[in-house]
């Protein structure tokens, strides 16, 4: 479908200057400039909708959103998935009201039009008063998405025609993403069930604060850490061997080290578990993403969708107006793993970074108030700094992307705002740069990569 | 009874003894008196050693689903903790590092609609009540959370401890940024 945008189109470049490290801080409260972010972004993006573990069975259905439209993700017969808008083509009322299930038909409360999980209309109430002159059910069923596509289980869709496939979307980002989605025979799966909360702030800290900001870990979730170790505080930063790194947006930061992450998680069991698998792992992946591993890392998937590899948290952000966001949390597992391992992780990081969790309490306090805060119309017109590290890029022999060295950085942070700008100004997506020049283009499988390119 | 209702709220059993009935009514309104006044060391000592403190995550569906939301402990949940979870959930507080404990929430629990029964463990009494937990932080930080609770208490010495508390937080969205409270 074409995502057409009437009216004036500001000039988003006067918004950042990326080059010396700054935002203005309207992007985070400006009406005007989410509304064109919904039509921009979310209406022209690779979104995450599900994972193919919460739709087992022909007829599963799970109902969520693309930027602020709600859809249905449904399992067909064939196997396939198909998304389409929550909304009949008569009036436009909701044909479902569950988060989740299981069923054969979705039927308005309206007028019982009713269609089948494919979203084709398969009967209205009282039919008869319809001439056939008057509808053609083939023209009159739920509105599909233009595209859904996955990646190593993760359902992705887009109401836009024309642009990336999704393996170009996350181009050499999937190098990054098999660490937490192939590290293993088997894949991964959610854990049953979503929390969600709603929280007072832009949806945009909630994802750069995932894609690079390790830097405020330290401090603002020092008792979380605490309190998860019995009093031991987060383990220093090797700022020579750790990274940024950014494909397009997405980003994740990590360090080397190998247990971090699998530390904060607090559970003895889960490491020693990761420790078992680690020579697999290194086998499957190679050394570098072995270690890279289970260290202090966030990452998030250019928009709304971050993890924390290691520690199993994954997460959404889904915008609910300037100010507001709905957070979705689950909890990503390998499927191959005991029943006992799965239940340490859920325990753990459902103490960790649930709503009560030790850590996620102490962020949602931040986010909401510097949502608010920068809105003050004298407050609003000074720039944020976003110019940490802005020296420290390199060439890297192993790792994709846009590599700065240190794991304390903006450079993630830049290069999500970067990619947002991007997409913000082009009218159309193919015109948009590759940020960097891929490596890995025509590689179809990552898992097979080590990570050593011909630079 | 529809079916979640059942899952909610377990098959009632006989009613207990005037005597008990105001003994662990006073119990849960001191439990409440204790959380409002973030007296956790209080806390910690009424509940007992294999404590499950469990407030699971709820999903809207429809009636027909037989997904067992409610009793099915590898699902997703608020709370799903044993006593040293807690323990080191509150831990935290103890650290002078929780920025956003200080200044303190306000908080007052309400709690109605207490029932006690007998249970088929002699010296454990099921305890139904609802809560309504308010929260105020800050200039104008509100929110509040309301459901109900089935508790479990057993007599410990002169008094009663916490052994099995399941909460049934009547939000779908959590309309509120965090969960620093227990309930």
């Amino acid at each position: 479908m074409r995502i057409e945008r009437m009216g004036r189109e500001p000039e988003f470049s006067q918004y950042m200057d990326l080059k010396e490290g700054w935002l203005d801080r309207r992007i985070f409260s400006d009406a005007e400039i989410y509304e064109e972010e919904l039509y921009r972004i979310f209406a022209r993006s690779w979104l995450f909708v599900a994972h193919e573990s919460q739709l087992p069975k022909a007829g599963d259905f799970l109902t969520t959103h693309m930027g602020e439209d709600g859809v249905i993700v449904a399992r067909q017969p064939d196997g396939s998935i198909k998304v389409f808008l929550n909304s009949c083509p008569h009036r436009g009322n909701k044909v479902c009201f569950a988060d989740a299930g299981n069923t054969r038909r979705f039927v308005c409360n309206y007028h019982g039009w009713a269609f089948d999980t494919g979203g084709e209309l398969k009967g209205m109430h009282e039919e008869y008063c319809y001439d056939e002159i008057d509808i053609d059910r083939k023209k009159n069923g739920l509105k599909q998405v233009a595209r859904v596509a996955g990646y190593k289980g993760l359902v992705f869709a887009t109401f836009a025609e024309d642009g990336p496939s999704l393996d170009a979307w996350l181009g050499d980002f999937r190098w990054y993403l098999d660490m937490l989605l192939d590290n293993e025979d088997g894949g991964t799966e959610l854990i049953g069930g979503c929390i969600k909360s709603v929280i007072n702030a832009n949806w945009k800290f909630g994802v750069e604060n995932f894609i690079g900001d390790a830097y405020h870990a330290g401090w603002t979730h020092d008792s979380g850490c605490r309190s998860m170790n019995n009093g031991e505080p987060f383990p220093p930063v090797d700022m020579e061997n750790s990274y940024h790194a950014s494909v397009n947006g997405h980003g994740w930061e990590f360090g080397t080290e190998g247990v971090g992450d699998l530390f904060l998680l607090g559970r003895p069991k889960v490491m020693e578990y990761y420790e078992r698998i680690r020579p697999k792992m290194a086998q499957r992946l190679g050394e570098m993403r072995s270690q890279i591993f289970g260290s202090v890392a966030s990452a998030s998937i250019f928009p709304n969708v971050s993890f924390l590899p290691g520690i199993s948290t994954f997460r959404q952000w889904q915008p609910k107006g300037p100010m507001e966001f709905e957070l979705k949390t689950w909890v990503i597992v390998n499927k191959s793993m005991p029943d006992d391992i799965k239940d340490e992780i859920t325990k753990g990081v459902m103490q960790t970074f649930g709503p009560g969790g030790t850590f996620e309490m102490d962020d949602g306090e931040n986010w909401s108030n510097c949502t608010t805060v920068n809105r003050g119309v004298v407050t609003r017109h000074e720039r944020l700094h976003y110019r940490c590290g802005i020296s420290r890029q390199i060439e890297h022999d192993t790792l994709p992307g846009i590599v700065y060295r240190g794991q304390y950085n903006d450079a993630n942070q830049r290069g999500f705002y970067q990619r947002w700008l991007d997409m913000m100004e082009a009218d159309k997506l193919d015109a948009m740069p590759e940020r960097p020049e891929p490596r890995l283009t025509g590689v179809s499988e990552t898992r097979d990569v080590p990570g050593l390119f011909a630079l | 009874m529809t079916k979640n209702a059942t899952f909610e709220r377990p098959q009632t059993g006989q009613s207990a003894s005037l005597e008990l009935t105001h003994a662990l009514t006073q119990t849960v309104y001191r439990e409440a008196r204790m959380l409002d006044d973030e007296n956790y060391v209080g806390w910690v000592k009424m509940l007992a050693d294999d404590l499950l403190y469990h407030m699971p995550g709820i999903e809207t569906r429809y009636r027909r689903d037989k997904t067992d939301q409610v009793n099915d402990l590898t699902r997703m949940a608020y709370y799903n903790d044993n006593l040293e979870e807690i323990k080191k959930r509150l831990s935290r507080l103890e650290t002078g590092t929780a920025w956003s404990e200080d200044p303190a929430t306000r908080y007052t629990h309400i709690i109605t609609n207490v029932e006690v029964e007998m249970t088929e463990k002699e010296g454990e009494y099921q305890v139904f009540s609802n809560f309504y937990a308010y929260r105020n932080r800050n200039e104008r930080e509100e929110d509040s959370l309301i459901g109900n609770r089935v508790d479990i208490w057993r007599e410990a010495g002169a008094a009663f401890q916490l052994v099995k508390r399941r909460i049934i937080l009547k939000h779908n969205v959590l309309l509120s940024k965090n969960l620093n409270i227990f309930l």
